[in-house]
């Protein structure tokens, strides 16, 4: 049965992956850090902020809105351009070169990464492959999309 | 041999006839045994991280304690170990807590083991076959391959050059420290094999930054060295790092530059920490870090903006020669070139210097060039 993307769903069938593809994720190394996701719809969002410990998705929640102050950092954007990234991921097994995170956020045109803390921000940086990985992780889910 | 032994043991009869002796008999000294030191009795804290440098903080092997002036260690005796009498005076250069730590340094370190990757089998090689960049292209990542390589060989010698200065006691810092040279050697191997697989091999060094690199290596202090090195250079690098990924003619490139950019990102969350560290607890060293970071914007600035880059780069945003490539490729390069200053005066802000942009040059040169980018329609 497809998951609806954007859902707290589609988050925890990411987790469940990322679980099965353990050695994988073990490989990338330690990732710590919680940012937040949020997704533009019709003038609204959805948000969702992600615990990463050690080598695992820790928790996923659904809130009304992300306080900078508690995550490293938000990727914002439109539901289209997610819907894009993850029809790509999903047609190609991983990101093209036009749709990894870096390339869609790098000047805020199409996701926009915000941050309170300049050391939270680099954060997606220093574990840019772990998330990366984990983004191409729908590759291997059926998403649908309201 | 600048160093000679206080005894020339293969003549020292006392010496010989007890290493005999000891082999003869079989009688044992065994007075190591009875060590005054702590028994502690380290846990992990969390299995599936393992144990931790975090995990051994106890007692008298931990660094919560380590005081900030260390007076009674200057050999290479483990922190928490006996000193017996007659270890060496190693000569630490640093031996004051502020100088060199940072909150979560531990942490650095244990991310940095566990993240290392390796350049030979980690990236995909093998998907360049066939590949074949336009010349103009080809060329211009050469170049920045090229430029890479020179600063990811001076970024390897300076973090080592300090290594054997730093007082053992800082076991950890040491560790990071390390771990940085070992990240820079495989950024300038990564930088080097790329150059070679452009199919036009390397192309041109780069004075102005090499002038700009020597300054790292010469600083005065382990705090002056990092801020140069970790925040200002590595800074401006983790950018550079990033929007290469964006400007990446192929998915071996964005490969690269994703795993390049998470060892840069860490050097400069160190950077951050330390710098905060200095100030809060060493505020005599304000003023001191203010004139280091006057020349090392300074330079910072003449690199970045050197011929050999910013054109190697205005090809690749731009996409070739062509009027209207050049135009894309200035309109992007500028976007970044501010963007890395932007960076750059945020860290100092939140690292507790929000003063900088008031003394700073680079700040005057970042809001002409902003005021520049805008007058011709660059949007920020």
């Amino acid at each position: 049965m497809a998951i609806s993307f954007p859902s707290t769903e589609y988050f925890e069938a990411l987790k469940a992956q990322m679980a099965a593809n353990e050695e994988k994720f073990r490989r990338l190394g330690f990732i710590d850090t919680t940012f937040g996701v949020s997704v533009g719809i019709n003038g609204k969002a959805r948000n969702f902020v992600l615990e990463f410990e050690v080598f695992d998705l820790k928790n996923v929640s659904e809130v009304p809105a992300i306080d900078l102050k508690k995550v490293d950092f938000q990727i914002k954007g439109d539901s289209q351009v997610w819907r894009e990234m993850i029809e790509n991921i999903r047609r190609n097994g991983e990101a093209d070169s036009a749709h990894d995170i870096n390339t869609l956020a790098h000047f805020g045109e199409r996701l926009k990464v915000v941050y309170d803390d300049p050391d939270g921000h680099d954060k997606l940086y220093r574990f840019m492959e772990s998330i990366q990985e984990f983004f191409d992780l729908s590759s291997k889910l059926e998403v649908s999309f309201n | 041999m600048a160093y000679l032994s206080t005894t020339n043991f293969t003549e020292d009869k006392d010496f010989i006839d007890k290493w005999l002796y000891t082999i003869r008999t079989g009688e044992m000294d065994l007075s190591w045994m009875k060590a005054a030191t702590e028994k502690i009795s380290p846990e992990e804290a969390n299995p599936r991280r393992g144990l931790t440098y975090r995990d051994l903080n106890l007692g008298t092997y931990g660094y919560t304690d380590i005081p900030e002036k260390v007076r009674n260690n200057r050999s290479y005796a483990p922190r928490g170990a006996e000193i017996p009498e007659g270890v060496p005076d190693a000569q630490p250069w640093v031996s004051r807590k502020s100088e060199l730590w940072a909150f979560n340094t531990e942490s650095y370190y244990e991310e940095a083991v566990s993240r290392q990757w390796n350049a030979t089998t980690d990236i995909p090689w093998g998907r360049l076959d066939g590949v074949e960049l336009p010349e103009v292209t080809g060329k211009a990542l050469s170049q920045l391959m090229t430029f890479l390589t020179e600063v990811e060989m001076i970024a390897t010698d300076t973090p080592a050059m300090w290594l054997p200065r730093l007082n053992p006691d800082f076991i950890e810092v040491r560790a990071f420290i390390a771990s940085q040279a070992m990240d820079e050697a495989r950024h300038a191997e990564v930088f080097r094999k790329r150059a070679l697989t452009t199919g036009w091999g390397l192309m041109q060094a780069s004075p102005i930054n090499e002038m700009a690199l020597k300054h790292l290596r010469d600083a005065d202090s382990f705090s002056e060295m990092s801020v140069a090195l970790h925040l200002v250079a590595e800074g401006n690098v983790l950018t550079l790092f990033r929007f290469s990924e964006y400007l990446s003619p192929t998915d071996v490139d964005k490969k690269i530059f994703r795993l390049v950019m998470q060892d840069e990102a860490r050097h400069v969350g160190y950077g951050m920490q330390h710098f905060k560290y200095v100030l809060g607890h060493f505020p005599e060293k304000r003023e001191v870090l203010h004139a280091h970071l006057d020349e090392a914007e300074n330079i910072s600035f003449a690199g970045a903006a050197a011929t050999e880059l910013t054109e190697a780069f205005i090809i690749l945003a731009g996409g070739g020669l062509k009027k209207e490539n050049i135009e894309q490729g200035i309109r992007i390069t500028t976007q970044f070139n501010l963007k890395q200053m932007q960076e750059h005066f945020e860290r100092l802000d939140k690292c507790g210097m929000p003063e900088r942009r008031e003394r700073s040059k680079l700040y005057v040169m970042y809001e002409m060039g902003r005021a520049a980018a805008e007058n011709a329609g660059i949007k920020l």
